[in-house]
């Protein structure tokens, strides 16, 4: 990791210091340093452990906010819309069943352009019961007006946590964000992290200061009932804001690189060589797999790199056009499915590239928490080497 | 108690509700909401499920509340106003937070998420204003829907019970739990501004009786007669439950007495949804009522 010693004294950012951090807890830290007033959650593996950290830190005064532990995860997401709608900054967690239960009032946040925060810890849903990871749970939303970013470490899930508010509170974008990480293999499996300190924090993220607000002395409604153009007008704006929002996260994964030197990419992160035989394209952690089984490749004289996507929504279809000229195929290991089509980021792409003749293919590998090593990735980029497309 | 010259200032002062919503002629959700917000003074943010009152505030940018309002879906208006109570909290404020939600929302899909927020004992005035059944959607069938009404999913009446909501928030040992009626707006009002007050911080639960003309198929002009005769059969009882310890109201009070009550029929004749039920139901429907009060009398 770079840093300055300047950095390191304006920042207060002890460079030296590691933890070792599950996911849940670098991502439960980075949520108390950003200083959320209301949280309202309820448990559900593998996210539990966030939701208790939270609720420890405000038991024993480290965190001054309310921790409201409700009834189910539809009123989890409720209890944070509420609050955010009165003008405290939010953050939940949940995962797989839980988010589903909570879907309706995810579109509502969304919609209702709550930019709450939620850290979403990606695990498949029943049946059969799987307590273990896939996408399945992040593509349920997509389409539910929230940004949706996938972290490939400990590191970068404590990193993006901070940074997710910063982005969901611009008043540009001014929607609910989701900060992803892989159920278990990053949620329970503890890692390096440098922690981010309280002084940082306070310096990178201002203060929520709500567009509007709940007060008694002026009077607004939310979502009261809308007619036709009023309604389409707004979804048009929505849009606007997720095209809006790929800059703003852009540019605060910037800032956040240059301040302290970890650099996590834009909307993508480009991995290997400039220009490769195969891209391989994926999130969350089977990405980080993808770049050993590269390395391991190109070892061996072949010619290999990553996309890995870190937004999924806004999706970055201008990002993909710039950087699929670069390589001849292009594979996409995808940890969910959408039956009876392509896979969601298959589709995703196929979109991007329209019109381009840059050959796609796809592997589902890793749902149901099915385990994925460099070797296996080696073996399909093998297979990809040898069709004919 | 306040005066009704008294009410009408309050009410013309505060202005909850303009002239020009979409209430339905005859409405009397429409006149608890105002009887409701001008008890507060208008001081409140009110939370609004899937109901009535979402549509009657008015559309776009005819819009005719004074109030704040977050419209909601049905079964999350408990938790919502859990998160906004929490932060007016964290800010000092006094204002009350206020579920406002029909008895479809509060006895069927949002029960759970209610009795959580009780549980709790969020600091929120949770108002269930009771027009027995779904009447946004056309009377259908709701919990609350009392024994012998017709709606367009029990087309013949119903055959069971409603569930008495009341009487489960009491069962939840909720501090302050009071039934309502529309027809008597100096109790309302005392009775909104009492828990507002005595009883701030902690969960409130009041249940207002509201007759809906075109889903009891009752005359216009009828609607606060149906009210009154709701309280002078003996069919809607009112009261206070004050921890646990329940005092019947004014208006109610005499019918304690079963030979005070008037006839049951003469509630049930000038409503549409009752023509035509089965003797037997009509007999159910009268023995209901004593059951009603001696159940209530033990907790005196």
């Amino acid at each position: 990791m770079k840093s300055s010693r300047y950095q390191e004294e304006i920042l207060m950012l002890d460079f030296s210091k590691v933890e070792i951090w599950t996911g849940n807890q670098a991502i439960a830290e980075a949520a108390i340093l950003s200083r959320p007033e209301v949280i309202a959650a309820y448990p559900i593996t593998p996210s539990t452990p966030i939701i208790e950290a939270l609720s420890s830190a405000v038991e024993n005064g480290r965190l001054d906010a309310e921790f409201i532990a409700v009834e189910s995860e539809h009123a989890a997401m409720s209890g944070v819309m509420g609050g955010s709608a009165a003008g405290a900054r939010t953050f939940t967690a949940t995962a797989s069943q839980g988010l589903l239960y909570m879907m309706e009032m995810i579109y509502w946040a969304g919609y209702g352009r709550l930019p709450i925060v939620i850290g979403l810890v990606n695990r498949s849903l029943a049946p059969g019961w799987s307590i273990w990871v896939d996408h399945q749970d992040a593509y349920s939303m997509r389409d539910a007006g929230w940004l949706q970013i996938f972290a490939k470490n400990n590191q970068e899930a404590h990193d993006l946590t901070v940074q997710a508010f910063k982005v969901a509170e611009n008043h540009g974008v001014y929607l609910p964000m989701a900060v992803n990480i892989d159920g278990f293999v990053l949620s329970h499996v503890a890692g390096q992290v440098q922690p981010l300190t309280q002084k940082f924090v306070d310096d990178f993220l201002p203060s929520f200061n709500p567009i509007f607000k709940l007060d008694s002395s002026d009077p607004v409604s939310f979502g009261a009932l809308t007619l036709p153009d009023d309604y389409q007008m707004l979804r048009k704006d929505l849009e606007d804001s997720f095209q809006r929002a790929k800059k703003v996260i852009t540019d605060v994964s910037k800032e956040f690189a240059e301040l302290t030197g970890r650099d996590w990419g834009d909307l993508i992160e480009v991995y290997g060589p400039e220009s490769a035989d195969i891209a391989v394209v994926a999130m969350g952690t089977l990405a980080e797999e993808a770049e050993e089984a590269v390395d391991e490749l190109n070892k061996r004289g072949k010619n290999v790199g990553v996309v890995r996507i870190r937004s999924f929504r806004p999706f970055p279809t201008e990002r993909i056009r710039e950087v699929a000229k670069n390589y001849d195929k292009i594979l996409i290991i995808d940890r969910g499915q959408s039956f009876g089509s392509a896979t969601p980021l298959t589709l995703e792409f196929k979109n991007a590239l329209y019109g381009t003749d840059i050959p796609i293919v796809t592997r589902v590998m890793g749902t149901g928490g099915k385990d994925v090593d460099y070797s296996e990735i080696m073996a399909v980029i093998e297979e990809v080497y040898k069709e004919e497309m | 108690m306040v005066s009704t010259k008294e009410l009408v200032n309050i009410e013309l002062e505060v202005k909850a509700i303009e002239k020009g919503n979409l209430a339905c002629p005859g409405c009397q959700l429409n006149l608890s909401f105002k009887h409701a917000l001008s008890a507060l003074k208008g001081d409140a943010i009110v939370v609004v499920p899937a109901c009535c009152t979402s549509v009657i505030q008015g559309a776009g940018q005819g819009y005719g509340m004074h109030v704040p309002i977050f419209n909601t879906a049905f079964a999350s208006a408990p938790p919502v106003a859990s998160g906004i109570a929490r932060k007016l909290k964290r800010d000092g404020k006094k204002t009350t937070v206020v579920v406002w939600a029909g008895d479809g929302g509060t006895a069927d899909i949002g029960f759970g998420s209610m009795s959580g927020a009780a549980e709790r004992d969020e600091n929120i005035l949770y108002v269930m204003y009771d027009n027995q059944g779904y009447q946004n959607t056309g009377n259908q069938k709701s919990g609350a829907t009392p024994r012998g009404a017709k709606t367009s999913t029990t087309p013949h009446g119903k055959k069971s019970r409603r569930k008495d909501i009341a009487r489960m928030m009491m069962a939840q040992e909720v501090s302050y739990v009071a039934t309502a009626n529309a027809s008597y707006p100096q109790d309302l009002f005392a009775k909104i501004e009492r828990a507002a007050t005595e009883f701030a911080g902690h969960f409130r639960f009041i249940q207002i009786y509201s007759p809906c003309p075109p889903g009891w198929n009752i005359d216009t002009k009828d609607s606060v007669l149906v009210g009154e005769l709701a309280n002078n059969t003996g069919y809607w009882p009112l009261y206070e439950a004050v921890n646990g310890k329940l005092e019947f109201s004014r208006p109610s009070r005499r019918f304690n007495d079963p030979a005070k009550r008037k006839p049951l029929a003469d509630y049930l004749k000038i409503q549409g949804r009752f023509r035509n039920i089965d003797p037997e139901i009509v007999k159910q429907m009268e023995e209901d009522i004593e059951h009603e009060w001696s159940i209530l009398r033990k907790f005196m």
